[in-house]
């Protein structure tokens, strides 16, 4: 059963003396005029508390973009392990939470994941809530509500964060400083109730998600995909920033006498030409409107397997991460579904629809 | 293996048309190499060398002259394994691409004079004349991807070379995106990795050094950059500056019928 806390906004400084000493905190931080990463912060005001959406997503904490897996010489092997200090990742949005889920779904099946389980055992995670601007569509994917993922939740009521607890590890960080902390009142659990209506009404970017898995099959040779697949840069840039994009390459580094070396994984991409060539230089997705559609399908359909569900969670990255602009998907659900016109296209979303 | 032959391999390391980049960075990371090799010559930082045959030839520089190519047929013929490094000897980098909006003869007269004795040949790379075994393109070659090479080779390998979009490597740095936040014209999609993305690391646009990845979408990129405003010279003149070879430009040069 949830617990539910309240602290003032004015004292968020207190909080980050407290999780600053579970471990390092990673927050979002502004890199740039546009955009904000997860980085780590020693104190509340380093953090970007308006950022919405990072450049890469948290996964990069359990996943890391690149790694060593293990060392090797002539006689034996020794498995790198992370390191086993523990984190917390403050100000995770739901959808973020979301890709987080689906990320937890696929490298804990079996065989699992031990890299990733080992990280994300030691990570304590607290959502933050946010309003959406006119990227964010995870209302349509049903993603934005916090359902699971976290530790604590903190949604901003104004003077007030609302705090839900979902975990022992987060009621025993509520037990450890009980004067910050008050259970939240009738008015605050109003106040709360209140926000999260207001923000369902705050989508300006969306779909009617029912029959999009369908229309993906349906529109399989939809000319929509030729012309996308035309201006595709085949650069890459959608998946690294997707929070749900879980595939990596692996490379043997040798050294010089032969004797020894390591194995590696770092993050691929489906969009690029390298990804899907087998043996006999072969590949069975040569062109960028094969590889294109293929990351939508998986993205909107999911695969035909057990974890055949969809993997977007709405977040809007990589409709701004994309320098040719296709990754609009709410512009492409909408004209699979016919409800909107090329003419309309890719421009209308992002145009004048003006976040609450 | 080499190393099953009981002796210990031989390198050596040549400059042709080039800036000596590649060179120095060899240099720079030769006392690594010596435990494990011999080298029989480096014409650039030594002065007693030998003509004998080697298991690898390390060949910086384009072919751009008579002499030139009679030096890469020699060192071919004595080569076991023949690695071409950096973008002037993979892709024939400015010399090549770059100046062919010149006629030949002009460049030559404007640089050296009517009555020059320099011999030019149109400049290529190394390829275009002789079978290369190993491409390692930079501008210079990024000395771990150098090494990873080496050692591939001296297990009788054929080394893993990256040729995936520099964006790939970019984002994986989770650098903000000059292209889409500055406008500025990153050629990050359609050059290869290996840099590390060095300059969109600095907030300055990729000139594509590195020569183009692995099948470059050349048409997209150029859409992309003339959407935001860039003329379609300046475009091409980018994309072609370090030796992306005029046959990815098929559908280019319609964009430049339907401008004019």
């Amino acid at each position: 059963m949830q617990h539910y806390y309240s602290f003032e906004k004015s004292s968020i400084g207190r909080f980050f003396d407290l999780i600053n000493k579970i471990g390092r905190v990673w927050a979002p931080v502004r890199v740039s005029e546009a955009s904000f990463s997860f980085k780590p912060v020693s104190n509340h005001e380093q953090v970007a508390f308006e950022a919405l959406r990072t450049i890469l997503p948290p996964k990069k904490l359990f996943f890391s973009p690149e790694e060593t897996l293990f060392r090797f010489d002539e006689n034996s092997i020794h498995e790198v392990s992370p390191p086993s200090e523990r984190e917390v990742l403050f100000g995770v949005h739901p959808c973020d939470l979301a890709g987080l889920n689906v990320m937890d779904t696929i490298y804990s099946a079996h065989p699992q994941d031990s890299h990733y389980m080992k990280r994300r055992s030691k990570t304590l995670i607290i959502g933050l809530s946010c309003l959406p601007d006119k990227y964010c569509f995870c209302e349509s994917m049903g993603t934005d509500t916090p359902k699971k993922g976290y530790d604590l939740f903190l949604t901003d009521i104004g003077s007030h964060y609302f705090v839900q607890a979902q975990t022992p590890e987060g009621l025993e960080l509520i037990d450890s400083c009980r004067e910050l902390f008050s259970p939240a009142d009738e008015d605050q659990r109003n106040r709360f109730k209140q926000f999260w209506i207001y923000r369902s009404q705050c989508f300006t970017n969306k779909f009617e998600s029912d029959n999009v898995p369908a229309i993906v099959d349906m529109e399989w040779d939809n000319k929509l995909w030729d012309e996308l697949g035309q201006r595709c840069l085949s650069c890459g840039n959608c998946t690294p920033v997707c929070p749900t994009c879980y595939c990596f390459d692996i490379v043997d580094i040798s050294s010089l006498d032969g004797k020894s070396g390591e194995r590696k994984r770092e993050w691929d991409s489906c969009q690029i030409v390298s990804f899907a060539k087998v043996a006999g230089d072969f590949n069975f997705r040569p062109g960028p409107v094969d590889r294109l559609k293929f990351w939508y399908r998986h993205k909107l359909h999911g695969f035909d397997d057990p974890y055949g569900f969809p993997t977007c969670v709405g977040c809007g990255r990589c409709t701004v991460s994309c320098p040719s602009g296709i990754d609009d998907i709410v512009g492409v659900v909408l004209q699979l579904q016919g409800k909107r016109m090329k003419e309309q296209g890719a421009e209308a979303t992002k145009g004048d629809s003006s976040s609450c | 293996m080499l190393s099953d032959l009981k002796r210990i391999p031989t390198i050596a390391v040549y400059g042709l048309t080039g800036c000596a980049g590649e060179l120095l960075v060899i240099l720079e990371n030769l006392d690594k190499l010596l435990p494990f090799v011999k080298l029989r010559s480096f014409p650039f930082a030594q002065s007693h060398n030998e003509i004998t045959p080697v298991d690898i030839a390390l060949i910086e520089g384009s072919v751009s002259q008579p002499h030139d190519l009679e030096k890469l047929k020699e060192i071919r013929a004595r080569s076991r394994w023949l690695v071409a490094v950096g973008n002037c000897a993979v892709w024939g980098c400015v010399q090549a691409e770059g100046c062919k909006r010149f006629s030949l003869t002009e460049m030559v007269s404007s640089v050296y004079g009517n009555d020059s004795k320099i011999a030019a040949m149109e400049s290529k790379p190394l390829a275009d004349h002789v079978k290369v075994d190993v491409k390692l393109s930079g501008c210079p070659i990024n000395a771990s991807q150098f090494l990873a090479v080496v050692a591939s080779l001296l297990k009788d390998n054929l080394p893993y070379i990256t040729h995936k979009p520099l964006c790939l490597e970019c984002k994986l740095k989770e650098n903000p995106c000059v292209l889409i936040e500055k406008n500025l014209p990153c050629l990050g999609p359609v050059t290869a990795a290996g840099c590390g993305a060095l300059c969109p690391s600095m907030g300055a646009a990729c000139y594509g050094c590195w020569g183009p990845c692995e099948t470059p979408q050349m048409d997209a990129m150029a859409t992309v950059l003339l959407e935001k405003g860039f003329q379609f010279d300046e475009v091409l003149g980018r994309l072609t500056t370090f030796g992306a070879p005029h046959d990815l430009f098929k559908r280019m040069s319609e964009f430049k019928t339907a401008e004019n």
